[in-house]
């Protein structure tokens, strides 16, 4: 006879154990000792009576003025209705910034890091166009915080999410448009890329078939399995990838024969369609899940959702560009040089490497955490977070180095 | 919004006050702190009025906002040990000095109250919460899971957790009687 563990007599008590309330009920009708437990445990939680039904105070007048000061801060002739409509579109405003100026940060990268080869003050100039060129899915974050529940139903909605979508994919999406821009038999230069926003914001100006709760729901929970599959299965090659990555700090000679073992690898038949076959199914699934938990105040879920994005382009570029090169000048992958830095096309690489990093980071991190959640408490959880940060940032900033010819051995 | 507005949206949130501060009661077992956490949640909706547009029930939107404000209120006290013990209730008659109260004189006893309160205390925020809001409040853990953003199976185990700390807490003073 299998006994009733703790756990299943705290959800019988609450009536939560499903369909297996009767056989619960008929076992602890047959087993004394479980019957016992069961007792001891409802006597205890019947002791726990909630606070007894109060009125509440009166505290209007406190809480009409509070919220009078609030609907006046700031600015006297600024109401919060106004203000939060001001907050939403200054914040679209940026994150279709983002997109607009990225090729602007790239010069700007890689010039700070010409003057950075000639005079040290040149470094923190570096650093500065690196995190402007990488502030999209920062700004991406921001605009989720300032979603409406319409999900889209207005086009001010609309507008935000699809600017914070391109945003975030930004670096990923400008290496792509730039490598096939090189497949054309005329260079359109930049009239590609400003083409390409102009489009999305044209999209984002339609508005798609709507899908009620319950059937996104149950989709979401169908493609959330699938998804998890296909993870794990792209987790294996990208920490790989990762770890030989920022191995390349340490050493340029280890790192090339290890990338060249798992370059061998990956480019197998089998390997390649499986990895490809991942990667289809991950951005398929994402989509599909959409943006089920996306919404104002959710931090973790949103960044969740955005490293999502990222990571979907990343791995698209990372996977269409070596195509693109092989058709265009023949020329193997695009991670060849130790030194990103080194000219302006190697330069554009430089943040969609580090991003597609650390959206890969962030994206299973906070998977991570929700999940540990369930079996940890919240505290350790926090504590895991806060060394999982600490491990992730290391790993972001050596690769960062490497990436821009740093190395302690050549 | 104007003052004008301000008076709709109070009248608008005044049938749901009582409710509103019963639940603040019972999450975090403190009057003091249920005054804190509605008055935090109250601005939070008036200042997020534009994000409600009238797609959910306005209690279950309040009722949301307030959950998460009562677990950021929580977690700020736990960063602050000193004020962390749980406090005394007053005004309650001490019936359990009488010797070898019944169950019922026990559970109706300031005492028991400070055991109990004893008890959520040792509980971590979401433990506290997702507890109160199962136990007190009756809500499925389905609910409990979309209020606080959290898997079923998270909002369960922290059910799981909080039960264990109280059965810990309390059930010593079972004993013998």
């Amino acid at each position: 006879m299998t006994h009733l563990s703790d756990d299943e007599l705290v959800l019988h008590y609450y009536g939560e154990d499903g369909p297996e309330i009767v056989t619960a009920e008929r076992h602890l009708k047959a087993c004394t000792q479980c019957a016992r437990a069961y007792e001891a445990l409802a006597r205890t939680l019947n002791a726990v009576i909630p606070p007894e039904f109060v009125e509440a105070f009166d505290d209007l007048p406190a809480l009409r003025q509070l919220l009078r000061e609030h609907s006046r801060d700031g600015s006297s002739s600024l109401p919060v209705g106004k203000s939060l409509i001001r907050a939403k579109a200054g914040v679209t405003v940026l994150v279709w910034l983002a997109p607009l100026l990225y090729p602007v940060s790239l010069k700007a990268l890689f010039s700070s890091a010409q003057w950075a080869q000639s005079q040290v003050v040149g470094v923190p100039f570096v650093a500065l166009a690196l995190m402007w060129a990488c502030v999209g899915p920062l700004l991406a974050i921001c605009a989720l915080n300032h979603l409406s529940f319409d999900r889209g139903a207005q086009a001010s909605t609309r507008v935000l999410v699809v600017g914070a979508v391109m945003a975030a994919i930004s670096p990923s999406l400008f290496l792509f448009v730039s490598r096939a821009n090189d497949g054309l038999s005329v260079n359109l230069g930049m009239t590609l890329w400003y083409g390409v926003i102009t489009l999305a914001a044209l999209l984002s100006l339609f508005r798609r078939p709507g899908v009620s709760e319950s059937t996104a729901s149950t989709r979401a929970e169908r493609f959330l399995y699938v998804h998890r599959l296909s993870a794990l299965v792209l987790a294996v090659f990208v920490l790989a990838h990762v770890i030989n990555q920022a191995l390349a700090f340490i050493s340029v000679s280890s790192y090339t024969a290890m990338r060249n073992v798992m370059r061998m690898a990956s480019e197998q038949p089998a390997s390649y369609l499986l990895l490809v076959g991942a990667v289809a199914i991950q951005i398929a699934t994402g989509a599909g899940m959409g943006m089920k938990h996306v919404r104002a105040g959710a931090v973790a879920r949103n960044v969740q959702a955005v490293a999502g994005w990222c990571l979907a382009a990343f791995m698209l570029a990372h996977v269409l560009t070596p195509l693109l090169y092989s058709q265009t000048s023949g020329t193997a992958g695009s991670i060849d040089q130790f030194d990103l830095l080194a000219s302006p096309r190697s330069t554009e690489q430089l943040p969609f490497l580090l991003l597609g990093v650390a959206s890969f980071l962030f994206h299973v991190g906070v998977y991570a955490r929700l999940a540990a959640l369930a079996y940890l408490a919240e505290a350790s959880v926090r504590r895991l977070s806060y060394a999982g940060m600490v491990v992730g940032t290391t790993v972001v900033v050596t690769i960062g180095l490497s990436l821009c010819g740093i190395h302690l051995v050549r | 919004m104007n003052d004008g507005d301000v008076e709709v949206f109070l009248s608008l949130v005044e049938r749901h006050r009582r409710y509103l501060y019963n639940l603040a009661l019972r999450l975090t077992g403190n009057e003091q702190d249920a005054k804190d956490v509605v008055q935090d949640s109250l601005l939070n909706a008036y200042l997020g009025l534009e994000q409600f547009e009238g797609r959910a029930d306005l209690r279950t939107w309040l009722n949301r906002i307030l959950v998460n404000s009562a677990l950021n209120h929580l977690r700020s006290l736990r960063r602050r040990p000193d004020v962390n013990a749980p406090q005394p209730i007053a005004d309650v008659v001490d019936t359990v000095a009488s010797s070898y109260p019944d169950p019922e004189r026990l559970v109706a006893s300031a005492d028991w109250r400070r055991h109990v309160s004893a008890a959520m205390n040792t509980m971590s925020p979401l433990e506290q919460v997702t507890f109160a809001l199962r136990h007190f409040d009756g809500c499925s853990i389905n609910e409990i899971a979309q209020t606080v953003g959290i898997s079923n199976t998270a909002a369960k185990q922290h059910i799981f957790r909080a039960v264990r700390k109280m059965r810990v807490a309390l059930e010593p003073h079972w004993s013998g009687r």
